[in-house]
């Protein structure tokens, strides 16, 4: 295990940031700490990093004990979201920065800096200030910068929070086939369940200063351990004592599927290659959301008004109705 | 239709857009004229004016009364005071900064209200301030009236607020990021202050170092009850310039004060120099 997190909480105050909180990162991994703004999940890759410091628990790095050990000393590449470039160096001299206060051979350092540069694509930038430079290069320039001292891990706080739609997705796919160039084992924070799905190899999902659920994109998805991860990673709606996604439930014109519940089309949105219904259901106040295929929705010739019957279609994700989650009604 | 696309556009653009360097819309135009009329009666005219006075006597007067033993010791005493002055300053004023922005402790921000008054004071009460605790009748048994140490003293007092109001605000907005960044890569607290937070300072610290030496070059009233006034000893320039004046050679200070002026100007462009090289070295 590369990263080993043990029992590690924190406080500010009265306010609980991480409550006993235990994880093991393998070795070459791409984990995602997902979870909402002050869930706790930024200041557990900053005790890692040792820029914060645990109250109680421990942290072995590389199978040493990191515990109290100063960021300098943990050999960990950190970036920030906002780049935290230094701005009075060129781009050449932020990259060397790691290895010259190394002391590393002045050949060596030109040598690694020009191949990371080449990594990041942006060789041709090398004598630019950081303040010529657009956010999204930026932000790669702190990536080759944190690469520059063969980090034995890289952790990135919401890396991609700063910079607009476009850019972040672009970046995204880049760090990810970074990743499976450069095989360090990396840790970033997110609060965006698409980037967390696409990208991670594992995601640990942090809400409260507790671990939700740990797992790979697809075991979160389908098999989600609560309603929260449920509706944090997508849109969930309820449907009686169950619940479930939009996409996963059937809708039929006539009465015919045993427990199915009748309702009716208060609204009918279509976005796209999709049709979004909003469904009043007898006997449940809260209106259903169902999606289904634009092709779907105009072979059952649906409007406003029509009457439908509506259950979970076989092998739906679902989970017991306890209490939704504030954000999966926000995101539904 | 055609022509206008195939046409070089360059005598088109530049009547459309004012690009040429004394191009200025109307308004602009205006508050030029009001700026250079203003900065012409306050500053450029009167120093013309001091210029002009200078060169009545011509060049031959000019340079004896520099080269005049007494003067010359006047103007030496000055400037070099002034420049040690401002080194101290430079790093006190820096330290005085970075205990207000970076430190927590009781009374903090009654400290950052009092590093203004020896600015505030008038300077001739910032001489009895001195005066009272260094002076004949010292409580403390220090006497530093009529020595080169006391015109040093109240040098420091009166420029103290310079380097340190400049540097503060530099300081708060310096990112903890960027810090946490040098941290991670290895750098310990030293060379972080040294390759990262001091150079993004420099130019604050120029700025607020300039400001003191001019300050101190041509500081006159705390001197006038401290410095005592001993030709060779402890005469600075300008109280120099008043006894040119009292007796009644206005070239003689005039010349002085050209002096002085050059020093000034030489002094300031110089650090802002330094200050170039040194912010882009890192």
């Amino acid at each position: 295990m590369s990263i080993e997190v043990r029992g590690v909480g924190k406080r500010y105050g009265d306010f609980v940031a991480l409550d006993d909180i235990n994880v093991s990162l393998p070795t070459g991994q791409l984990t995602a700490l997902l979870g909402p703004s002050g869930g706790g999940k930024s200041t557990l890759l900053r005790i890692i990093a040792g820029l914060e410091s645990a109250d109680t628990g421990t942290v072995d790095i590389e199978g040493v004990d990191a515990t109290t050990l100063p960021p300098q000393k943990r050999n960990v590449g950190f970036v920030f979201q906002h780049y935290a470039v230094f701005k009075h160096m060129s781009v050449a001299k932020n990259v060397a920065f790691g290895l010259e206060i190394r002391k590393r051979p002045k050949a060596e350092v030109k040598a690694k800096v020009a191949e990371l540069l080449e990594l990041v694509h942006l060789s041709q930038f090398a004598h630019r200030l950081p303040s010529q430079l657009s956010g999204g290069q930026r932000q790669r320039l702190a990536l080759a910068r944190a690469l520059a001292v063969e980090p034995s891990v890289l952790l990135l706080d919401e890396p991609f929070g700063a910079l607009d739609a476009k850019v972040r997705k672009e970046l995204r796919d880049w760090l990810r086939r970074l990743h499976d160039e450069v095989h360090v084992t990396t840790v970033f924070v997110t609060h965006d369940q698409e980037e967390a799905l696409e990208v991670a190899d594992e995601i640990v999902v942090i809400n409260e200063g507790r671990i939700e659920q740990i797992g790979s994109p697809d075991q979160l998805y389908d098999e989600p351990a609560n309603d929260f991860v449920m509706g944090f990673l997508g849109a969930v709606t309820r449907l009686g004592p169950l619940v479930l996604r939009p996409h996963d439930i059937e809708v039929a014109v006539a009465p015919g599927v045993p427990g199915s519940s009748a309702g009716v089309v208060q609204r009918a949105l279509r976005v796209g290659f999709e049709v979004r219904l909003t469904v009043d259901v007898e006997g449940q106040d809260e209106q259903v959301l169902v999606v289904l295929s634009r092709a779907h929705a105009r072979a059952l010739d649906l409007e406003l008004g029509s009457k439908v019957w509506l259950s979970p279609t076989t092998g739906a994700t679902t989970v017991p109705a306890l209490a939704v989650p504030r954000e999966a009604v926000a995101s539904a | 239709m055609t022509d206008t696309l195939v046409a070089p556009p360059g005598p088109a653009r530049t009547t459309s857009r004012p690009s040429g360097l004394f191009r200025l819309t109307p308004t602009s135009g205006i508050g030029l004229g009001v700026a250079l009329v203003w900065f012409s009666i306050l500053v450029l005219l009167p120093l013309a004016a001091v210029v002009g006075a200078a060169a009545a006597g011509g060049w031959g007067a000019f340079w004896n009364t520099l080269t005049d033993a007494q003067t010359f010791a006047a103007l030496r005493l000055t400037v070099l005071e002034a420049a040690g002055v401002t080194v101290v300053n430079a790093v006190i004023g820096t330290v005085v900064a970075w205990v207000l922005v970076r430190d927590h402790f009781f009374g903090k921000r009654i400290l950052d209200v009092v590093i203004d008054i020896p600015f505030a004071l008038p300077t001739i009460v910032a001489g009895l301030v001195l005066l009272s605790l260094y002076g004949p009748e010292s409580p403390v048994g220090i006497n530093i009236v009529n020595t080169r140490q006391g015109i040093f003293l109240a040098l420091l007092f009166v420029t103290l607020p310079f380097v340190v109001r400049t540097v503060q605000p530099v300081l708060i907005e310096l990112d903890a990021d960027v810090e946490e960044a040098a941290a991670s890569l290895g750098a310990s607290r030293l060379t972080t202050f040294r390759r990262i937070i001091l150079p993004s300072l420099v130019p604050a610290i120029t700025a607020g170092s300039s400001l003191g030496f001019a300050r101190a070059i041509s500081e006159f009233g705390s001197l006038v009850l401290i410095s005592g006034n001993t030709p060779y000893q402890t005469e600075v320039a300008s109280l120099k310039i008043l006894k040119f004046i009292e007796g009644d050679n206005q070239a003689g200070a005039a010349a002085v004060a050209v002096l002085l002026l050059l020093v000034a100007i030489v002094t300031i462009v110089g650090l802002d120099l330094l200050s170039r090289r040194v912010a882009n070295r890192g």
